[in-house]
């Protein structure tokens, strides 16, 4: 922050009488602008921070969690354990309870496969059995999974913002314009609608110094920018029959994660050195791998990468230079996101950059990553070890302990984790982030009578 | 020194909440389980014995009122004679001042003197003082030195509570005077009453089950506590079985009052459809009836602003013949002696001193207001938080009510409350006498709620 902007924070606190009566203040409009697309696509595709953010508006997943950790009710009225392996949700219709089932079935199924289907499957038939009875939804499970209801507040299990039975906090109006949703089942949100304007990272620059923004969603990270927790993590998967055996050392040996997340990643962004990210696993200082004793040229590969993701374009042409330092051709071959998860599924790839929005929990957030690395065989050998442990601190203990122990063996290398970083005028109150790392704009409220002071922001 | 500027000391005194040691939320609505005044004798007790001193010992204790002095002494005796250490406590008849205190403790034997003095403060129970060896060389003469050992300072705190409270606002007896007496100035000593799993959304108070004292009844998002005097859980009731409400608010809202007649409890929170009447019987709270209207009060009816946490700008009196209408949206109903309030959400407000009459804008109010009379003249105060949305921390002011505009004249008490938000107020008749007791409702940081207790300190 710099000291005009401190100065004009103060002067705009001074002149705001702040008076509520000590309760939030309902109504107002609040101006958007942010980075993503216009309209986000579907949930299991719509996996930055930024597009979960905003098909969280229109969309939400069964449950939410809190910023502490804690789970409520979202899009199901209720969440209960009617025995210890059954997870019974109740949900304002049955045509809710339909939609979201068959959300579900789609995800684990071969239609629209997704490694989030890794949260499914602890569910008896890996979700694909799905039955709603009414309005009621209850899920049996394979193996004892305590944190099955955590992993179901994962933004890519919201229902599709196409479908009716779709609800979030706001419902849309117009092309760029959402409206509080009354009938919110966690309660009206406090603003009356919120205009949002997608467009590119001058365009945010210079709606945020105009003051024609309110909020900027996925604004570079500066000292003091509140941003969410950096849980999108993006790997190097490769598949080991079309790449040398000696790969993972060459790739390692000529990767600089500091590197990637300093010059080439935009946003707030760490290293990461384990599967799982920084977030979920401290990071401990180890041993960088020598390079292969004979460096072969002319291996060719392909690496196919996200060409809606600016991030993994930069980062696929760094990855192109320093290979080529270890004796590989590089081509690159940016796809749309459904044709990589498409081909992720197919196993058509030899190089492939997987982001990926990972729950706060390891133990969900471990089956994700190992799906993603094409080993779901070690799911059903790993989630039950995890899951049968009662204790919730020793759950993610042994996550993590396994995430470690397998790191070497998953055709995955773990590149950084991104969060999600805003600005927000000092007129918005209550806008916090919850333990995804999303920021609730439905809990943000407008001061009133706010006076605008000229050229007060930067 | 001007009543605001004793105010202003008073709060500067207090310490900032923020720095008071914050108590774990208990996972059910309960005061905490062993008395505030066990548990400051334990602590003192175990200071008393770190030091190590000789039997007997004597207690001097001074500051606030007799029946709490005498009760710490006995427990503290008590803890101090399980050690072995023989104590005494000096009369303050005998020993005025604790300077006077050395000489007696001498005089009677002590081997020691333990001067404490008692005192409530910013939600805490606190007793300070000193503990030294009394045992004089007969070779000194006619001075009496200090020995170099034992020796040590007390200074011991814990949350106050309901019992504390109520020992600590015992008034002495009158002596009967022929001129009139002034006014007795207002102060107001607090502690938590009570702890809550979730925040409160409303408060009401009344007699429900026939004992004379009222009990504190709150509503929170999803279910109605009953709370005695002293801050027993005494009944409660989950609300989940009632419809969903078509308009949930984020923030736990809703209505409760203490419906005259066989004592019932009205209660209606936002997330749900329709409200209920429930009664109090052998312990449990059971439901009678659902409610359409949302019971303001024991004889007022409005309605909600859907989604929002505020009532429609229109009150229904009585059989529903008299109206109240305002023209902005209310965040809060009070209404005592004929005289009516309504806070609007812009901390503006509306009194009513008679509901026939035009009403009186007032502004600066906070959420938690209320209108009740504790000093027991028979016109209620208006008891409001602060106005702001996000104070830090929140204070209670208290004003006359019988002026003009009761907020143009500097206020008859105020004082900082514990962290978190306070959102509602209620006063309470608790002991049975002419002066009411405030109950305000706390959302706490940690997203629980609390009880806080606030009731007239002995002069």
């Amino acid at each position: 922050m710099t000291l005009r902007h401190a100065l004009a924070s103060l002067l705009l606190l001074g002149a705001t009488p702040s008076l509520g009566a000590g309760r939030i203040p309902y109504g107002g409009e609040l101006r958007v602008a942010h980075t993503g697309p216009a309209e986000p696509g579907e949930p299991a595709l719509a996996d930055s921070p930024l597009e979960a953010t905003l098909l969280g508006l229109l969309s939400r997943p069964a449950c939410q969690l809190a910023p502490d950790g804690h789970a409520s009710p979202a899009l199901a009225r209720e969440l209960s354990r009617p025995a210890p392996q059954v997870v019974r949700l109740t949900l304002a219709s049955p045509a809710q309870a339909t939609a979201l089932a068959r959300a579900w079935i789609r995800l684990a199924g071969t239609e629209a496969p997704s490694p989030y289907r890794a949260l499914l499957f602890p569910l008896r038939g890996e979700g694909r059995l799905l039955s709603p009875t009414g309005d009621t939804l209850e899920l049996a499970l394979g193996f004892p999974w305590p944190d099955m209801e955590r992993a179901l507040c994962h933004p890519a299990l919201a229902p599709p913002r196409s479908v009716p039975a779709a609800l979030g906090p706001f419902s849309a109006v117009g092309a760029n314009t959402v409206e509080a949703r009354l009938a919110w089942s966690q309660g009206r949100p406090y603003l009356d609608r919120v205009r949002l304007q997608a467009t590119d990272e001058r365009g945010l620059s210079r709606l945020w110094s105009n003051q024609e923004a309110q909020v900027a969603l996925g604004v570079l990270a500066d000292a003091g920018t509140p941003s969410g927790a950096a849980l999108y993590a993006t790997y190097l998967a490769w598949s080991p029959r079309r790449v040398p055996p000696d790969f993972r050392q060459a790739v390692e040996s000529a990767l600089e994660r500091e590197d990637l997340t300093r010059l080439f990643v935009r946003g707030p962004a760490v290293p990461m050195p384990n599967l799982l990210p920084p977030a979920l696993l401290p990071v401990s200082p180890g041993a960088r791998p020598t390079p292969p004793p004979t460096a072969q040229a002319g291996r060719k590969v392909t690496l196919v990468y996200d060409a809606g993701n600016e991030d993994q374009r930069a980062v696929a042409e760094r990855l192109q230079v320093r290979l080529h330092d270890r004796g590989y051709t590089v081509a690159l071959e940016p796809l749309p996101r459904a044709e990589l998860r498409a081909r992720w599924a197919r196993g058509e790839y030899e190089l492939m950059l997987h982001s990926l929005l990972l729950p706060p929990v390891p133990g969900p957030a471990l089956a994700v990553v190992l799906d993603a690395a094409g080993r779901k065989d070690l799911l059903g050998v790993e989630l039950p070890r995890i899951g049968a442990l009662p204790d919730a601190a020793a759950r993610d203990t042994r996550a993590r302990e396994r995430a470690l122990a397998l790191a070497a063996s998953v055709p995955l290398l773990p590149l950084y984790a991104q969060g999600l970083a805003l600005r927000a005028a000092p007129e918005v109150g209550g806008l916090v982030f919850d333990a995804q790392g999303l920021p609730m704009l439905d809990g943000a409220w407008l001061q009133p009578a706010v006076t605008g002071v000229p050229g007060a922001r930067r | 020194m001007s009543r605001a500027l004793a105010a202003a000391l008073l709060l500067a005194a207090l310490p900032a909440p923020a720095a008071q040691t914050p108590a774990p939320p208990p996972a059910a609505t309960t005061a905490p389980a062993t008395p505030a005044l066990e548990r400051l004798a334990q602590a003192v007790a175990t200071d008393v014995r770190a030091m190590k001193p000789e039997a007997p010992v004597a207690l001097h204790l001074s500051g606030a009122t007799p029946e709490l002095r005498r009760a710490f002494g006995t427990l503290l005796a008590s803890r101090l004679a399980s050690a072995g250490l023989a104590p005494f406590v000096l009369e303050m008849l005998e020993a005025p001042s604790p300077e006077a205190a050395e000489t007696l403790a001498r005089e009677q034997g002590a081997r020691a003197l333990v001067r404490l003095s008692l005192s409530v403060e910013a939600g805490e129970l606190r007793a300070r003082g000193d503990a030294f060896g009394t045992w004089v060389n007969f070779w000194s003469g006619r001075t009496a030195p200090r020995a170099p050992s034992p020796a040590a300072a007390i200074a011991q705190a814990v949350e106050a509570d309901a019992a504390a409270l109520a020992l600590a606002a015992v008034e002495p007896p009158r002596t009967p005077t022929p001129a009139p007496e002034e006014p007795r100035p207002l102060r107001l000593l607090g502690a938590v009453l009570a702890r809550l799993p979730s925040p409160p959304a409303a408060l009401a108070a009344g007699d429900l089950d026939g004992d004379g004292k009222d009990e504190v009844a709150v509503l929170t998002a999803h279910a109605v506590h009953v709370f005695t005097a002293e801050g027993s859980l005494l009944a409660e009731r989950s609300l989940d079985m009632l419809p969903p409400g078509p308009a949930p608010t984020r923030e736990p809202f809703g209505a409760l009052a203490v419906l005259s007649g066989p004592p019932r409890l009205a209660a209606w929170s936002t997330r749900f459809a329709h409200g209920e009447v429930l009664t109090l019987e052998n312990g449990a709270l059971r439901g009678v009836s659902r409610i359409e209207a949302v019971p303001l009060g024991p004889d007022a009816r409005g309605s909600f602003v859907p989604g929002q946490t505020a009532f429609a700008p229109e009150v229904r009196l009585g059989t529903g013949e008299q109206r109240l209408a305002v023209t902005s949206r209310i965040t809060t109903f009070s209404a005592a002696n004929s005289r009516v309030l309504l806070v609007h959400p812009d901390g503006s407000a509306s009194f009513f001193s008679q509901p026939s009459v035009a009403p009186v804008p007032l502004s600066g109010l906070g959420a938690g207001s209320a209108l009740g009379d504790l000093d027991g003249d028979g016109t209620p105060e208006l008891l409001t938080t602060s106005p702001e949305l996000q104070p830090s921390p929140d204070a209670l002011r208290v004003f006359k009510t019988n002026g003009s505009e009761p907020t143009a004249h500097e206020p008859l008490w105020q004082g900082s409350l514990p962290s978190g938000r306070a959102l509602s107020v209620v006063t309470a008749n608790l002991d049975g006498d002419k002066r009411r007791e405030v109950v305000v409702g706390l959302t706490k940081p940690d997203g629980t709620g609390e009880l806080f207790l606030l009731r007239q300190g002995a002069p």
